[in-house]
């Protein structure tokens, strides 16, 4: 489903990805882990060219979406994100957050974008928030509509960026409770974090990146159980 | 302290109420507000565009053609007097054109665009930039975005600088008489130079002009607290 040839990402003098290879295939639940500044993130945001690459490719379903010429934006309708600070429209109500997008891009009407947003609202239990604007909202709650947001597109992946890490302890759960659910619909997912037990429950396959690279790859229990590279052993005996 | 007051009274009368001349400063009124109300809207209208065009950016990072336009039109009208720029307006650029308010409104429209520009392009760049990076995810375009999420909020933002601008752009109106125009300070000088009495026409004047932006300052005011609802908790 998405295909990423030799990736290289460099800011200024900082070359953050060195050379990435990677395919996900659909249903999958890539989870990403790393230290902090070994490119996880650029990463995740390269697949839907928030970042563009220095060189490499990507492909989404067979798709070349690096080279020239190509619709950045109908590329991005397919791929959803949600943000470590969650980014709802704060000059938004909620409805207005989740069909603003499916409506201005005339995928929906009004109607039918108000009807998915609604039946998304319930299934993460917040019907209620509807017409309240986001700084009203909890931090858990503004993440389950970013969620919502970005399925309201019908997109065929989603990429999470740290999806828990600005939020208080007591509402993760919550977060990654929507985040489960999605992964049992059979969603493919892409998911940088540092929750280490939703990694472990819910990945396909778990990624450790250092340094620019993907180090180790493997399934959650191989990955956790039995870890290879002397990096990804010392980074797990501290995170641990 | 009786004659006092006849004194100030019969000040009053000529200055305000001998030949109707009160109607000299309503007109005067009338053509500072004209100049100011449409100078504001096209400075709004200016510096939008100038905001817009300066913050466009190549793909590989460096300042378009565009931004370096709008630079140097913000730097040239900044950098010069507007009594200058007004005089070279009506003695030059416009020279054929004798409507005084028509010169007026375009040289005072050009002044406040490069002002309004520049809060413009601050209040946009205050909106975080975790909100384009949302909209362009979901598939938005640039302009999109721009439309719909960022410059909702750059108005709340830019809000309290732009009714400082518009203020300033009233007072600074004060100037067209330089092009033979009868705005309410020329009107009070022309009054206090035939009744030889300075006190009553600018002390009224002053007063008019206060009343006029404070009756601004809360419109404004009540503007951007209804602006404000959606941060209310």
């Amino acid at each position: 489903m998405i295909d990423v040839k030799n990736l290289h990402k460099t800011f200024e003098d900082n070359h953050v990805l060195r050379g990435v290879n990677y395919h996900v295939n659909p249903g999958e639940k890539i989870v990403v882990i790393g230290p902090s500044g070994s490119g996880k993130s650029t990463f995740l945001r390269c697949l839907n060219l928030l970042e563009t690459p220095t060189s490499g490719e990507i492909y989404l379903e067979g798709e070349l979406i690096t080279g020239p010429n190509v619709n950045l934006n109908k590329v991005r309708q397919k791929m959803g994100m949600v943000f470590q600070h969650f980014n709802l429209f704060n000059n938004l109500t909620i409805l207005d957050n989740i069909t603003l997008a499916p409506t201005k891009l005339k995928l929906m009407t009004k109607d039918e974008a108000a009807q998915r947003a609604f039946s998304l609202l319930d299934r993460v239990g917040l019907r209620d928030k509807a017409d309240a604007y986001p700084s009203s909202l909890s931090g858990g709650q503004k993440q389950r509509i970013a969620i919502v947001r970005a399925l309201a597109m019908n997109p065929k992946v989603m990429l999470f960026d740290e999806p828990t890490s600005a939020l208080d302890p007591e509402m993760v759960g919550e977060v990654l409770e929507v985040m489960k659910e999605l992964a049992e619909a059979g969603m493919t997912m892409v998911v940088v974090t540092h929750e280490m037990g939703f990694a472990r429950e819910v990945g396909t396959k778990v990624l450790f990146m250092d340094e620019g690279n993907i180090v180790e790859e493997n399934t959650p229990d191989e990955f956790f159980g039995n870890p290879r590279s002397p990096r990804l052993q010392d980074f797990l005996s501290k995170v641990l | 302290m009786q004659s006092w007051f006849i004194h100030v009274g019969e000040m009053f009368q000529r200055a305000f109420l001998k030949e109707d001349r009160w109607k000299l400063y309503l007109g005067g009124l009338g053509v500072t507000l004209k100049v100011a109300f449409f100078a504001a809207i096209l400075g709004v209208i200016l510096g939008t565009v100038a905001a817009l065009m300066k913050l466009s950016v190549k793909k590989n990072g460096k300042p378009s053609v565009r931004s370096i336009i709008a630079t140097i039109y913000i730097d040239i009208i900044r950098g010069t007097p507007s009594v200058v720029q007004l005089l070279i307006m009506w003695f030059i650029i416009m020279k054929n054109c004798r409507n005084g308010v028509l010169v007026a409104v375009l040289s005072f429209g050009i002044n406040s665009g490069a002002y309004v520009a520049e809060i413009i392009r601050a209040g946009i760049l205050a909106v975080d930039q975790g909100q384009t990076e949302a909209g362009r995810s979901l598939g938005l375009s640039q302009a999109q975005t721009m439309m719909y999420i960022v410059i909702p909020q750059a108005i709340k933002n830019v809000l309290p600088p732009i009714g400082n601008e518009f203020i300033v752009l009233l007072k600074e109106t004060a100037i067209v008489g330089y092009v033979s125009l009868s705005d309410l300070t020329r009107v009070a000088n022309q009054v206090s130079s035939r009744t030889y009495e300075a006190f009553m026409p600018l002390i009224g004047a002053a007063v008019i002009y206060f009343v006029i932006i404070k009756i601004l300052s809360i419109l404004l005011s009540k503007l951007e607290r209804r602006l404000r609802k959606s941060d209310r908790r």
